[in-house]
């Protein structure tokens, strides 16, 4: 029974950890409708960014949140003005192909910046586990889950109650509707998708203490990433919440009762069970999946 | 592209010079004649290989097309149907002994059942719900393939004896491989050609551009869907085998990787989508380009030639949506006479 | 004579709005009903529910003796019944012609046969000259008149047409109600959903008014003029038949 208890604890520590990886994912496609398939290498990007701070200037890498969020946000702001804005008008998979060919880009500059080889992050604390009962775990995810779910708490506080959050939702609801009314909805997208990446180097800094950095990363966290949002529910952030814990349990109670080769390939069966019964996911929009983008 | 009539001085022989829907064309016709005369021309062994696998990615892009570029289903996961075809031929040859002459077909029925069922599953996404369960559909069946070691040989793969045999499809020359992908390519695009001419072609594409309307006309969108999709997976599962019989060594992380779902994807993409032309152009653009690019560079700066394809991806997308074919086609009516 | 189309009881809810409450009517073939309302008054949800677009919350729609209700679009298009969609939805990437042709392949077994079949179609919305047209460049009034015209390639029995007059100019007004009057005697049973009032009033022989869901009135178009609910449903704004 405590195994059951432990793994169900380091589920929802590492989901709660997905889900503030994926929660960019979720309001980008929530306002702007499109989905970034470079999202895995945004977060490649900002570990390597924190990994280098942590190498070279000998901080923790909790510290280089102060200078790695921020670039991600100028980094995110560069991608959207250079390609999300221009494609927006045009048929949606010209979004598509472009972050694609995005992430093969920013795969392969890692690549060459940097070789094929795994950069760690020493852990903190000398590698001992903090026990709560009968319960451990990592330093690190504890972490990660406090800001984790403080992050979650800071988004939903500021949608409904600031002004930008107001403008926000009604972006999502009607653009046209929100530019007549004096919403400056081309700033509301270039904002949300800086932010969506700003929030992605916040996952990072969290990360890197936890998981190699290396070229490809991206690919493994993206996948986990896309279902996170789809089980949530795009563009619901206590949705990403959600998601990301129960693919936490999901991951670390399959990975232990049934092989861990097959652990991957049951939350993609999972992923495809949403799809088909409840494509909207737990808490999203009814009816967004039918919509899909609007053309 | 309108099939309505054209400047006389843009028909030679009856034909129209550039390719339109529902008819040949000069251009198509000779490149078919180039397309022949590479195969049987004596080149350096290197040259054949980049023949045989942009002919094949050809046929394998064109395939791509049907579901995303006629029908409207973009697709990240079908090098599960690629790898479906191949396993299946390959298993059914090596375990079975059954030949893959016929083997090919079964792997091409398979998968296009996959391809049908997918498309049955997905029945009611759209957009980037549709896009990532292929994704993630692919990855359940490469999941399944690494680990199923007792049918699939697991990560270590599955080889095929390289001892030439024509009843084996494995042959010792080049010429013949290159042949048999001409062939490939070229049986695909006929009926590339015929279907966009068609009353279904037609149908796809109305269910592509606006499935409301389309469904007030009396066309059935489900049945488009699924009905594409499955010919897509088909055309795609004998590309897996006809790539299994020249490779001879499969194996799950390369055979149904997302990077080989993307590259079907891309091909047509950058060459042009909605049309026959346009995936051809794809391959014949981009394919001997990377093979280039990944041996003369591949060893000074690992990932240059990839860094550089993704580059121009997002270059092409952002400024020429409609690929090589859509710029022949801004480039045809401008020389047209009588632009209505 | 049996109907042609009989609605009974038709009723659609969303939630605990009910769009479309308890409309019950019967057209006959060859008839040319108006169908009026003010904003919000339901025409759309009832179209959408007789098309196959939204099932009925109870209710039913009986076509040709047939019970329609919870068909699909497609399979209500092929029974015979076409309709055009209030905000035009042209195929894109397809020329005028090709669009219109899409709607004539349901019944011609030739893309050749439902070229010709367009072509004539687009003669007669006046729409010609556009054939070889990327719906693109095509105006919003134009874009009405091919959405009547990839109904009329579908060689309907009935035809719901959704504020096609919207964005015209009098003169091509003039045309459409023309070529709309001109409909019944091909065959073509229409309901005529239509804000431009004197269009409709001028044609149809018989109107139907909706309000807030409900059927308020049915009847010729001079005495709709005068019925005080239909004129309090407008808001106290008289009609005239100018």
């Amino acid at each position: 029974m405590t195994t059951v208890g432990q793994l169900v604890f380091s589920g929802i520590l590492i989901g709660s950890i997905y889900a503030l990886m994926s929660v960019g994912l979720t309001l980008v496609f929530g306002v702007l409708r499109v989905v970034n398939f470079a999202h895995g290498e945004f977060l490649m990007l900002a570990m390597y960014g924190a990994w280098a701070i942590t190498r070279f200037l000998g901080l923790n890498p909790y510290i280089a949140i102060v200078a790695v969020v921020p670039a991600m946000f100028l980094f995110g702001m560069l991608v959207h003005r250079l390609m999300i804005s221009p494609a927006l008008d045009k048929p949606h998979l010209v979004v598509v192909f472009a972050t694609m060919g995005l992430s093969i880009l920013m795969q392969n500059v890692a690549l060459m910046l940097m070789s094929a080889d795994l950069f760690d992050v020493p852990p903190l604390l000398g590698g001992r586990s903090w026990t709560f009962g009968p319960l451990y775990a990592k330093p690190e995810l504890v972490i990660g889950f406090l800001v984790a779910v403080a992050c979650t708490v800071a988004l939903q506080w500021m949608i409904k109650s600031t002004y930008l959050g107001k403008a926000i939702r009604a972006t999502v609801q009607d653009g046209e509707a929100a530019q007549l009314m004096g919403i400056p909805v081309p700033r509301i997208f270039l904002i949300t998708f800086a932010g969506g990446s700003a929030l992605v180097g916040l996952a990072a800094c969290i990360m890197t203490p936890l998981f190699s950095v290396f070229p490809t990363v991206g690919l493994n966290f993206v996948l986990i990433a896309f279902v996170v949002v789809v089980l949530g529910g795009m563009g619901s952030i206590e949705g990403a919440l959600l998601g990301g814990i129960c693919i936490g349990v999901v991951q670390s109670l399959s990975s232990y009762y049934i092989a861990p080769a097959y652990g991957q390939m049951f939350f993609f069966i999972l992923f495809l069970l949403v799809m088909i019964f409840r494509p909207t996911g737990l808490l999203g929009q009814k009816g967004t999946a039918n919509i899909g983008i609007n053309d | 592209m309108s099939t309505h009539a054209m400047s006389p001085l843009r028909r030679i022989g009856g034909l129209p010079l550039m390719p339109e829907r529902g008819t040949a064309s000069v251009f198509e016709l000779a490149l078919l004649l180039i397309c022949a005369a590479l195969v049987v021309v004596r080149l350096p062994q290197n040259i054949q290989d980049v023949i045989i696998l942009t002919y094949l990615w050809a046929g394998l892009a064109l395939a791509w097309n049907i579901a995303g570029g006629y029908a409207g289903l973009i697709s990240f996961g079908h090098a599960a149907f690629f790898g479906i075809g191949a396993y299946t031929s390959t298993i059914l040859g090596v375990k079975a002994e059954i030949t893959p002459w016929i083997g090919i077909w079964l792997g091409g029925l398979l998968s296009a059942a996959c391809g049908t069922l997918l498309a049955l599953i997905c029945a009611r996404l759209r957009g980037p719900f549709f896009i990532l369960s292929t994704l993630a559909a692919a990855e359940v069946v490469r999941i399944g393939a690494l680990n199923w070691a007792a049918l699939t040989g697991g990560p270590e793969g599955l080889a095929i004896l390289p001892v030439p045999s024509v009843g084996n499809m494995v042959f010792a020359s080049k010429h013949a491989y290159a042949v048999l992908m001409l062939g490939y390519l070229v049986v695909v695009y006929v009926a590339a050609k015929f279907i966009e001419g068609s009353r279904y072609g037609y149908r796809l594409f109305a269910v592509r551009d606006d499935e409301d309307a389309a469904s007030a006309a009396g066309i059935n969108p489900l049945l488009m869907r699924a009905s594409a999709m499955g010919i897509s997976a088909f055309i795609t599962g004998i590309g897996g085998s006809l790539f299994a019989q020249y490779f001879l060594y499969l194996d799950p992380t390369h055979v149904i990787s997302p990077e080989l779902s993307f590259q079907f994807a891309l091909l047509p993409a950058l060459g042009g989508l909605g049309s026959a032309i346009g995936p051809v152009l794809g391959s014949f653009a981009i394919t001997p380009l990377s093979e280039l690019l990944r041996s003369y560079l591949g060893h000074a700066a690992h990932g240059l030639h990839l860094a550089i394809y993704g580059g121009v991806v997002i270059v092409v997308m952002l400024y020429f949506p409609g690929g090589i074919a859509g710029v022949l086609e801004r480039f045809n009516r401008v020389q047209r006479k009588d632009r209505r | 004579m049996t109907a042609l189309l009989e609605l009974r009881k038709l009723s659609r809810a969303f939630g605990p709005l009910w769009a479309v409450r308890d409309v019950s009517f019967a057209v006959q073939p060859g008839e040319l009903l108006g169908l009026i309302g003010p904003n919000g008054a339901g025409k759309s949800t009832l179209y959408n529910v007789i098309a196959g677009v939204l099932p009925p919350t109870a209710g039913e729609a009986v076509f040709e003796g047939r019970t329609i209700s919870r068909w699909r679009p497609y399979h209500v298009a092929r029974a015979g019944i076409a309709r055009t969609f209030q905000i035009p939805k042209p195929y894109r990437h397809l020329t005028v012609i090709e669009n219109v042709a899409l709607s004539a392949m349901l019944h011609d077994q030739s893309v050749a046969a439902a070229r010709k079949t367009a072509e004539a179609v687009l003669g007669d919305v006046g729409l010609a000259d556009y054939a070889g047209a990327q719906v693109s460049i095509l105006t919003a009034g134009l874009l009405k008149r091919l959405e009547v015209a990839r109904a009329l390639a579908l060689k309907p029995r009935l035809v719901l047409f959704d504020e096609i007059m919207a964005g015209l100019t009098p003169a091509e007004v003039k045309v459409m109600t023309d070529m709309v009057a001109g409909l019944p005697a091909r065959g073509i049973t229409v309901i005529w959903v239509e804000h431009v009032l004197y269009a409709i009033m001028k044609t149809a022989k018989r109107i139907l008014v909706l309000h807030r869901g409900e059927l308020i009135a049915d009847g010729a178009p001079e005495k709709i003029a005068k019925d005080p609910a239909v004129i309090k449903a407008y808001l106290g704004e008289e009609m005239s038949l100018a």
